[in-house]
Order: C-alpha cells, then structure tokens, then sequence
C-alpha cells in the first residue's frame, strides 16, 4: 500500500468518525458515567486532531497552539469532572447513567 | 512592544485574576474562617473591576481595539476592548459583586460558607470578562472554559445535597458536550479560513466549512447563554443548585453569554450575516416560546425563573437577529434591564425563609404582602419589569428589541414575542397572585436585611431611575454598538 | 363682575359642592349634618335664583331684559374648532330655568327631610339630589353643547342613582336601569347631533366670521352655531371642499342623501325625546316612579324631563330653519299628549296617574316648540314645573299618610282626614286641567295652568305649519282627557266612602309642617305664575324679555296671531275641562259602579289603556326578547363555541397541552437532554446546507 498518501481528507475524516463515536457515546451509554467523561475526552481528542491536521496543511502554527490550550484545558475539565462525579457518588452511591434523574419534569 | 500600555487594557481582567490567586493563597492559609473575609474583598475586587472597566469606558481612545499580547501570526491580537464589550463587562462584574454580596444569609445559614464560593464566581467573572474580550477564537475558548469549569463546580457546590450534586453533573456533561460542539467548530473555522483571530474569519470568504464551523459556534454559545433548544440543561440546573448560585448564573455569565453571542454573530461573523440571521431568530422564537410554555404548569420558582431566564434571553435574541446596525443597542439595553430586575427577584426567594428552610415553591409566597408587605411590593414592580408591563423599565426594554426587529423587517419573530409576551403573563401574574391574593402560608423567618436593601434598591432602580435614564443607556449603547 | 355674574356662580356651584361635601363627607357629618348643608345651600342658592329671575323679568336694563352674556370659568378643550369652556351663559332662557330648578329643588330638599325621615340612607338621598341639581344647573347654563351632554349626562346619572336609590327592591333596580338604558337611545341621537354639527360647521378661510358676532370660532359652542346659522355663513363641511352656505348644506348620511341642518335637528332631537319621555321612549318614565317621590317631582316632573324641551328651544336657531325637523316635533308632542293622557284614564296607583300626565303635558311643550312657539313652550315648562311639583309632593304626602300605599283603588274618603293635602291636592288639579277665564276682552283670570296651555292651544290653531291642526285637535282632545283623569284622582282618593283597610285609615294623616310649607309655597306658584309671568313672557312684553335667547324667523307670528283665533277656540279648553269634571264626576262620585264594571268585564278599550297600549310588551318582545336571543345566539355559538373554542378555551388548552409536553421532554436523562442538543445541531446544519443550496 505505498501508494497511499494521507491527505487532509483522511485525517478529518478520522476526526469526523471520532468525534462521532464521542457524542454516540454520551447519549447511547446508558451504564456509567465514567464512559462519558472518557467520551468527552475523545470529542477533545478529534477536535485536535483537527487542528494539528489543518495546521499542518494550512501552514500555521496557531492550531498547534491551539491544540495546545485544549490539551490543559481538558485536564482541568477531567479533573472538575471528576470531582463533581465523586460528589455525586457520595451522595447517591452509584454512578449510573439511568439514574441520574431527580431533577425533571 | 510596549507591554505596560498593552497590558492596560486588560487591567480588569488581570485583576481579578490576581485577586483569585491571592485568595486562593489567603483561603489555603487561613482556611474557612476566612470565608467571610474573602467574600467581602471578592466583593471589592469585582466592583474594582466594574470600575476599572467603566473608567476604561470614559476614555475611548485607550479602548479602540489595541492590539495586546500581539501574536505572530495575526494582525489583531488576541485581546481587544470595544465599546460592546465593555458595557457588558461593567454590568458583569458590577451584578458579580452584588450576587457575591446578596448569598452571604444563605450561605451561612445552609453551610456553604467556604472561602472556594467566592473565589469560584471571582475566576467565573473573570472568565466571562476574558471572552467578552476575546479577539481570537483561542481567547474566546479559553474564557468560556475558564467560566464554565467554574460554572460547574459552583452548581455542585453543595456538597450534602443530591439535587445540587446532580445539577453540577447534568451542567458539566452537557456543557462539556456544548464545548466539544464549539471546539470542533472552531477547528472547522480556523481550518477553512486559515486563522483563529476574529478578523481573518471575518475577511474570509463564505465556505462550507466556514458554515459548519459557524453553526457548530453558534449552537455551542447559545447552549451557554440558555437559548432554546439548547437550554435543555436550565431548568434541572435551576433547581438543583443552590439559590444564590442560579442568582449568579442567572445575571452575570449570562449577560455575559447573550453579549458574547451578539458580539461574535456581529464581529467575528459579520459579514456571513446570511449564514447565521435566520439560525438566531429561530433559535430567539423557539427560546421565547418554550420559555413561555415551558414555565406554565411548573410550581417551584426557581424553574419559573429559569424558563423566565430562557424567554428572556429569546427576547434579546430577536435584537441580535435584526442585525448589528438595528439591534446591537437593544440588545445591551435589553439583558441589562432583564439581569437587574432577576438579581432582585433572587435577592427576594433568597430572603425567604420558613422554618430555616430556603423556600422554592409558588404557594410558599402565598400572602407574603401581609408579612413583608415592602418585599412583595419590590418583588412586584420587579415582575412587572420582567414582564415588560409598563410603566416598569423591562417594558422600555421590549419595545427596544421590537423596534429593532420591525426595522429589520421581522415581523414574524415580533409577533412570536408579543405572543410569548402574553402567554408569559400567565406565569408571572400566578406569582402576583400568590403574593396578594392567597391567605398566608405560615409565618416566615426574618429577613436578611442586606437582601432586602438590595431588592428594594434594585426595584427602585426598574421604576423610576432606568426608565428615566434610558435614553442616556441608549446612546451609549448606541456608540458602543458603533465600536 | 357684577352683582348677577357673582351670583350666577354661587347658583351653578353651590349644589355641587353641597354634593361633594354631603356625599364624600356623609361618614363625618353624619345624617342631620349632610341634610343641613345640602338643603342650605340649595335653599341659598334657590334664594339668589329667585332674584336673579325677579330682576330680569321686572328689572329695567339698559338693553331691556334681554340683557345676555356669558361668564367662562375655564377653558376646557381647545381642539382646532373643537373649542369648549366650561362657561355660565346668562341669559332669559337660562335665568329662568335657573330659577325653577333650584326653586322646585330647594322645596324637594326641604319636603324630603320630612319624607325621608325614616331612612337610614338619608345622607346618600341628599347627596344626589343636590348633585343632580348641580348636573342641571351645568345643563341650562351651558354655553356650548359640550358642557350641555355633560349636564345632560349628569342628571342621567343622577336620575338613575335616585331611581334605584332603594336599591333593594328588584323593581327600583329594573326601572332605574330601564330609564339608563331608553335615554342611551336618546343620547345616542344626541351624540350623533352634535357631530353632525362639528362635521358641518368648520370655517372657511375666505369669509369674515367676525362681523357675525362670533369672536372665537367654535363648531360646538352656542354663539358660533348660532350666528351662522341665523347669517346663513359658508362654512367648509367636513373640513375640505368648497364653501356651501350653512342652511344649504346637504351630505350623504346613512345612504341618504339629506339636508345637513335637518339631519342635526332630528338627531338632537331624538336626544330630547329620551329625556322628556315622547312618544317611542316614553316608557321608562312611569316606571322610573319607583324612586322616592320627592325624586319623582324634582327630576321626573319640574326640571329633567324638561331638559328635552329646554334644548328644543335653546335650538330654536335651528329649528327655525328646519322643516322636518320642526313638524317631527309637532307630530311627536301631539301624538304623546294626546296617547299619554288616554293611559292615564286607566291606571290606579296615583304616582303613575302623575307620571302619564306629565308625559302629556310634555308633549304640550314639545309641539307648541315645533309650531314656533317656543315662548309658550318655555312658559308652559315654567308653570307646570311648579303644579306638578305640587300635585307629585301632594301624592307624596297622600302615600306618607297612607303608609306608602300607592293604589287609589284602596284609598278614598281621605278628605276629612287630610284637609291640607286634599287642598294641595286641588289647586294644583285646577291648575293643571286649566281653570279659568277666557279672556275676551281685557279680563284674564285663573291658575297658572290656563294661561300657558291656552297659550299653546291657541298658538297650535294660529300657526300656518302643515301638522298644526292635527295638534290642536289632539291637544283640544288631550285637555278634556287631562281634565277627566285628573278629577278621577281626586274623587277616587278623597271622596266617597273609603276602600282602605281599618287600620291605615284611622292613621292617615296630614303630613308635618317641613313637608306642608313646601306645598303651600309650590301652591302659590300654581295659582299665581301664571297671572303674573304671562304679559313678560307670552304676551306683550314677551320680544322684550327673551331678546336674543330664543330666535323667531321673520315670517313667524304665531304669538301675535294666536290672539285673532275666533272665540270657540278660546273656549274650547274651558269646553273641554267642564266637561271632564262632569264626566268624572259621573263615573265616580254618583256611579262608582259603572266604571268598576268596565274594569271586571276587561274589554279590548280597558285593557288597551291600562296596558299603556301594549307599548312595554312590544319593546319587550322586539327589543328586550330580541336582543336577548340575538345575544345568546352570539354568546352561546358565536362566542363560546367559536371565539372561546379557538380563542381563549382553544389557547389555554393548547398552551397547557404543551407545557405539559414540554414539562415531559425533560425526562431528567443526560442522554435525552444530549440529544436534544446534538439533534438540534444537527438540524441547524441541514437548514443551512438547504438554505445554501437554494
């Protein structure tokens, strides 16, 4: 296969698929929780993916700075995620995703 | 590079954040004691701020777009203050402070008060000042996050309750997916137009991927500012966090959100207003009228005020949609009015307590003239106001964003309004009704008196004050709009 | 300002300020305290009306009595030509009516603190009376229609809050509204007059309206209309077009094409026959004796009912000018006088006897108006104000002897027991059916009644108008009427052996002194107002005394040559009430029995006339039935099944329908709220992408 050259295509393409996996993955996981934060990670994971991608095809740097900045903001949402999911179990005692509804109607 | 004179204008912004560093320092050494403390300069530091920006206001020249912390890459910078953006940044902060200063009774009486709270809407301000001056979509990011981390933590801020626990998880998923939306679109936009500062999309030519970039922006910061359908999150959100935290969430960030939206749908994407007009007054109807319908059979007031808050921002929405030349105004004039009529409605479901037990249901309000007759009256004239019946300010307000719509020639989506208008009354006048009409429902603690001030200062500002003053907010609006 | 200027304010104000502060007050003051203050003023004002009056008959003005002007207390709208003060307008016609409105109210105040002295409302009753003087006042004393509709609305105001004062008697409520509601109709034409006045009257730039006498323009003001009606002026109708002279001026109204003085006339006048009770809206006047009868005599007797007449002749100016407008007039007044006093033969409770009566007398006043003689109109109004007065207190006091019983069928014999009423009761009878002499040459004598309704009598045979014969014979007719009810009343409550119960007629009795002084004052004025007032304002001095405050055209003579009619018509009045006592006291004072018969066998005559010729059954089925159905045909199809089913009913379900779908989509799932928000995105996409392609 040395024929194959990537193109921007391929790799939006593979973002496209990833961030698509992410979202399917919030409202599809009726489990855990913890499957969703790891979604949202991959939602950040495309869109950077993107970003290095066009920066590297367009010639700029500001989308790796970019990707940088989404990079630190992640840990942080994680970390805030995390803590708030910890909250939560202290509080309901499991972290399933069905059950999350007190608050409705 | 003159780093001092650059710096100058992000003088409030730098502030704040100097004073969360410092508290977080002062809160780490001192721990819980110092809560009362911190709050109080936190209250300070926001109004320090408030100032700062309206002094920044009286001197145009130092605010007419300085390219700071100058990138290599783009000609703008990353940070630049107009006049739009300073009006909403003053009115932030300065209803930041006020929200700060209205939750001290609550917190103490519910055990909350810890040094984080008001460090936590101190980096909240500071992250809604940050993307209000944004000029680049990295800057822009970077706030929103910086708000938003902050957003979530504070609905969970209470950490014994349930309900508040499942709001901040409810508000950080759905938020974080609302950032994924906007990030991704973002990488769109700067893929399809080859820079991430305001003006270089601005200058790029219409694409495809340039309008899903746009709508993928769009549907991020109407998620932020509650518009529907994106306001799915609000009502839940509304009930489960603490009281004075939705007062927050319902006057800062969220003139904040509307401000931002109408700031980038006017600067960033200016010049595509064919892509994005007819998205904004759909998403104004549809915010409108679910926050219209939305709030009828609901009984606990905190909902009511997030469908309120919902409608309300639908409203300002119709300001937005007329375009930047008709309705930049109203829209600033709108969310101003709208924001400082609702500070004054938390301020009163804050001050009201049975039983120790902050109170959440309409029937709770029941006689409350017989009790706290003052009370009821302010909380009248600022229904009323949000209601937008006159002679209450919010009606001047309505008819701004429905001029704006009608030179725009949209009709329609001023008909929806009046309609909503109308249907909204419905809720309103059950308040109304509650609160002078129904016999009492039991006698109720006494009141906070800060609380009280403010919402008889706040109401006293909805009549008489604004109403006259409006003319005045209107001009400077309108060279704002000009900036 | 002058001694009759200073005076002429105090008259107009004093009632109403008697009003506020009696009405507003009444907690304070308590009963005696808002008596007192009310029948003082009213009482002080009567007292200065009366010298105001008495100086303008017999007083010697440099300009003789005639002297007018107008006292403008403050501007009240000035609109383009819509210019209206709130003014006093001086002069014979309005001093005159000054003076018997608050004479007749002075009396009716002082009579009530005797007859109202049981009532634990007597404050409220006090209030009203003096603001309904006030609400005259303003109405005589307008010098502009503006100011006239409000008094004329004031004392329907008046009217119905006194009508229904007992307002918890269901039959006080119906009549009161009743009588609200057949004056709208009347207001209603009198509204549309004065617009059509406003549409017609707009200057025109070219003429010079100054030298008409009209110093500020005003489409609605006396002066104004007057003058250029009187100098057939140009105006510019509707505002635009050419100038058409005013007496030729003809628009399109209601699809007709109509001449614009006539139109205005009718409609102002139909305003006059809701007030006065003519025929058509007459119905609520009898009914309207559901009030206290002090009420009855001031506002449905002296001064209300007599507003419509007032206005007739304030309009002179236009009637002058009008044709159809005029006999419209004739033909109502006489067709009421004669249909009015044919009912009053039937009917048993006294007030209404009263009440029919006057509707008959007013028709007198209205069709003398409509031959041209408004002098005698505005004499007749003035007579009759003071012996219907008299005869409705003198009722009044029969029915507080009597223990409020009104059914002359159970009274009888009270003449021994009441002496003072039943002498009250007589003279004002004699003057009413008209005792006198006929003056053939020189000698002139009787009640006060005489000389005005043979004035008009003589003024209906004398006027060349194509509908006065039918008049004249009709009021010949009604005066024989008026004679043998009249008498029937009086012979049915005070003579013969009594129909009362035991009980209510060994306690009948005269009534106290404040109830009796009035009588005896009002008593003077029946013998007497008409002796002393005929040469001032029917006779020779009348040109004199009226000057410029009623307008004759220059071909009308009718007061002049009603004195050459042959000598049978100056004899047929007397003819006519000679013979009605007869017949009356044939009927019942030496056979009781025939008219009693008449009555049981009911026949189509019998009960035609105590069914009032079926005039309230009718308007019931076609109006009151008929609105009705209308209405619940709208109500229940038009309104409840189609506005309220799509509109409110419709709405309110729709809008709780989707709250409760709203409520619902928050089902409180993450993923539910993520997929709202992704399949929003998703459309918004897809609405672009479309709208792009297109």
């Amino acid at each position: 296969m040395a024929g194959l050259e990537l193109t921007l295509g391929h790799y939006l393409a593979v973002s496209a698929a990833l961030f698509t996996i992410g979202v399917f993955g919030i409202f599809v996981n009726r489990k855990n929780i913890i499957v969703i934060l790891m979604s949202i990670e991959l939602i950040l994971l495309s869109v950077n993916i993107n970003l290095v991608a066009f920066s590297v095809f367009n010639g700029t740097i500001m989308g790796q700075v970019f990707a940088m900045l989404v990079l630190t903001v992640a840990a942080a949402e994680a970390a805030v995620g995390l803590a708030i999911l910890v909250v939560y179990f202290r509080n309901r005692g499991e972290i399933a995703v069905e059950d999350v509804n007190v608050l409705r109607g | 590079m003159d780093f001092l004179a650059d710096i100058n204008n992000a003088i409030p912004e730098a502030a704040l954040a100097g004073f969360g560093l410092v508290g977080l320092l002062l809160g780490a050494i001192g721990g819980d004691r110092t809560a009362g403390l911190i709050r109080l300069l936190a209250a300070v530091a926001l109004v320090a701020a408030s100032v700062l920006t309206a002094y920044q206001f009286q001197h145009p020249g130092a605010a007419d777009g300085i390219a700071a912390f100058a990138s290599a890459t783009s000609p703008d910078g990353l940070y630049r203050v107009t006049m739009f953006t300073l009006f909403a940044k003053t009115v932030t902060y300065a209803l930041a402070a006020l929200a700060l200063l209205m939750s001290g009774g609550f917190l103490k009486t519910s055990q909350m008060e810890r040094y984080e709270y008001p460090l936590l809407i101190v980096f909240g301000s500071l992250g809604a000042g940050l993307m209000l001056s944004a000029n680049d979509l990295m800057t822009l990011y970077v706030g929103i996050e910086t708000l938003s981390l902050s957003s979530y933590v504070l609905a969970a801020f209470r950490r014994d309750s349930l309900k508040s626990a499942e709001a901040g998880l409810k508000y950080f998923v759905l938020g974080a997916l609302a950032s994924g939306l906007l990030l991704y679109g973002s990488s769109l936009i700067y893929g399809f137009t080859g820079g991430t500062a305001y003006a270089v999309i601005a200058a790029a030519p219409i694409s495809v991927g340039l309008t899903f970039g746009l709508v993928f922006v769009v549907c991020g910061l109407s998620f932020k500012a509650s518009a529907a359908p994106f306001h799915i999150w609000t009502p839940d959100v509304y009930e489960g966090a603490p009281a004075p935290v939705v007062a927050f969430f319902s006057t800062a960030p969220k003139i904040a959100a509307v401000a931002l939206l109408a700031h980038v749908m006017f600067v960033t994407f200016g010049p595509h207003e064919e892509a994005w007009r007819q998205i904004i007054s759909i998403i104004s109807a549809a915010s409108m009228l679910i926050g219209a319908f939305g709030a009828l059979m609901q009984n606990s007031i905190k909902r009511i005020l997030a469908y309120s808050s919902i409608s309300n921002v639908g409203f300002a929405l119709i300001g937005v949609a007329a375009g930047v030349g008709n309705g930049a105004a109203s829209v600033l004039v709108y969310m101003t009015l709208y924001v400082i009529a609702t500070l004054g409605m938390f301020g009163g479901v804050l001050a009201l307590r049975r039983g120790g037990r902050a109170i959440d249901n309409v029937s709770d309000l029941n006689g409350l003239v017989k009790q706290k007759p003052g009370m009821a009256l302010g909380l009248l004239v600022l229904i009323f106001s949000v209601a937008g019946i006159p002679p209450a300010a919010g009606f001047w307000g309505k008819l701004q964003v429905f001029q704006a719509g009608l030179q725009a020639d949209m009709t329609w989506l001023v008909l929806v309004g009046a309609l909503s208008s109308v249907v909204s009354l419905g809720y309103y006048l059950r308040l109304v009704w509650a609160m002078f009409m129904k016999p009492s429902a039991g006698e109720l603690d006494k009141t906070d008196i800060s609380i009280g001030i403010i919402v008889l200062v706040t109401s006293l500002l909805m009549f008489p004050i604004l109403t006259v003053t409006i003319q005045m907010l209107l001009e400077t609006a309108a060279r704002a709009s000009g900036g | 300002m002058t001694f009759q200027e200073i005076a002429a304010i105090i008259i107009v104000l004093s009632p109403g300020i008697a009003a506020a502060i009696a009405g507003l007050g009444q907690r304070f003051l308590g009963d005696k305290g808002s008596m007192a203050i009310t029948t003082v003023l009213v009482v002080s004002a009567a007292v200065l009306a009366g010298l105001l009056f008495f100086g303008q008959v017999f007083g010697h003005h440099p300009e003789g009595g005639a002297h007018a002007h107008t006292i403008v207390l403050s501007r009240w709208f000035d609109v383009g030509t819509f210019v209206v003060d709130w003014a006093i307008r001086l002069d014979s016609l309005s001093i005159t009516m000054l003076f018997v409105v608050t004479s007749v109210s002075a009396l009716v105040h002082v009579y009530s603190i005797g007859y109202m002295a049981d009532d634990p409302h007597r404050a409220r009753f006090f209030a009203y009376l003096s603001l309904f003087t006030f609400a005259m006042l303003m109405l005589v004393t307008a010098d502009n229609f503006i100011q006239l509709f409000f008094g004329w609305e004031g004392v329907g105001l008046a009217s119905y809050l006194l009508i229904g004062f007992w307002y918890k008697k269901p039959s006080a409520n119906d009549a009161a509204i009743k009588a609200f509601v057949v004056n709208r109709v009347g207001d209603f034409g009198f509204a549309l007059g004065i617009m059509a006045l406003v549409y017609m009257i707009q200057p025109f730039a070219g003429v010079d309206y100054a030298a008409m006498g009209i110093h500020h323009f005003s489409s609605v003001g006396f002066d104004t209309v007057f003058n250029v009606i009187v100098n057939n002026a140009p105006v510019l109708v509707g505002g635009s077009g050419a100038p058409v002279a005013i007496q030729d001026v003809a628009f399109d109204f209601l699809g007709i094409h109509v001449w614009g003085l006539e139109v205005a006339g009718v409609l102002l006048f139909i305003g006059a026959m809701g007030k006065s009770a003519q025929f058509f809206l007459h119905t609520w006047l009898p009914d309207a004796m559901e009030g206290p009868t002090p009420v009855s005599a001031l506002i449905h007797a002296a001064t209300m009912v007599t507003a419509g007449v007032f206005l007739v002749c304030r309009c002179s100016y236009i009637y002058e000018h009008t044709v159809v407008a005029a006999n419209m007039i004739t033909i109502i007044g006489a067709v009421t006088c004669f249909f009015a006093a044919t009912v009053g033969l039937a009917q048993n409770d006294i007030k209404r006897v009263v009440a029919y009566s006057t509707c008959s007398q007013l028709g007198y006043m209205f069709f003398a108006a409509g031959v041209g003689a408004y002098e005698a109109a505005m004499f007749h109004l003035f007579t009759h104000a003071f012996f219907k007065a008299l005869l409705f207190l003198s009722a009044g006091s029969v029915i507080h002897g009597m223990h409020h019983e009104q059914d002359m069928r159970n009274m009888g014999g009270l003449r021994k027991k009441m002496p003072l009423t039943w002498a009250m009761m007589l003279i004002g009878t004699l003057a009413l059916t008209g005792v006198g002499i006929p003056a053939v040459d020189g000698l002139h004598l009787g009640f006060a009644g005489f000389f005005s309704k043979d004035a008009i009598i003589e003024s209906a045979f004398a006027s060349h108008d194509a509908y006065a014969p039918l008049a004249f014979w009709l009021s010949i007719g009604a005066a024989f009427l008026t004679s043998f009810y009249s008498w029937r009343l009086m012979f049915m409550t005070f003579e013969g052996k009594t129909r009362a119960d035991h009980h209510t007629y060994d306690h009948a009795h005269d009534p106290p002194m404040v109830m009796a002084v009035p009588l005896i004052l009002l008593s003077v004025g029946a013998v007497l107002a008409g002796l002393v007032f005929y040469d001032a304002m029917v006779d020779h001095h009348e040109a004199a005394f009226w000057g410029s405050a009623i307008y004759n055209a220059p071909d009308n003579h009718v007061l002049h040559e009603r004195h050459e009619v042959p000598l049978w018509v100056l004899l047929a009045p007397a003819i006519c009430w000679i013979s009605g006592l007869i017949f009356a006291v044939i009927f019942y004072l030496l056979a009781p029995q025939i008219p009693r018969k008449m009555a049981r066998n009911g026949g189509p005559m019998h009960s035609f006339l105590s069914h009032k010729w079926y005039f309230d059954e009718i308007y019931k089925f076609v109006f009151v039935k008929g609105t009705a159905l209308l209405g619940d045909l709208f109500w229940k199809i038009g309104d409840k099944k189609i506005i309220d089913g799509l509109g409110p009913d419709g709405m309110t379900g729709l809008t709780k329908a989707s709250a409760g779908g709203l409520s619902k989509l928050h089902t409180g799932y993450i993923f539910h709220y993520a997929f709202v928000v992704l399949i929003s995105a998703v459309i918004f996409v897809a609405f672009v992408m479309f709208g792009q392609g297109r």
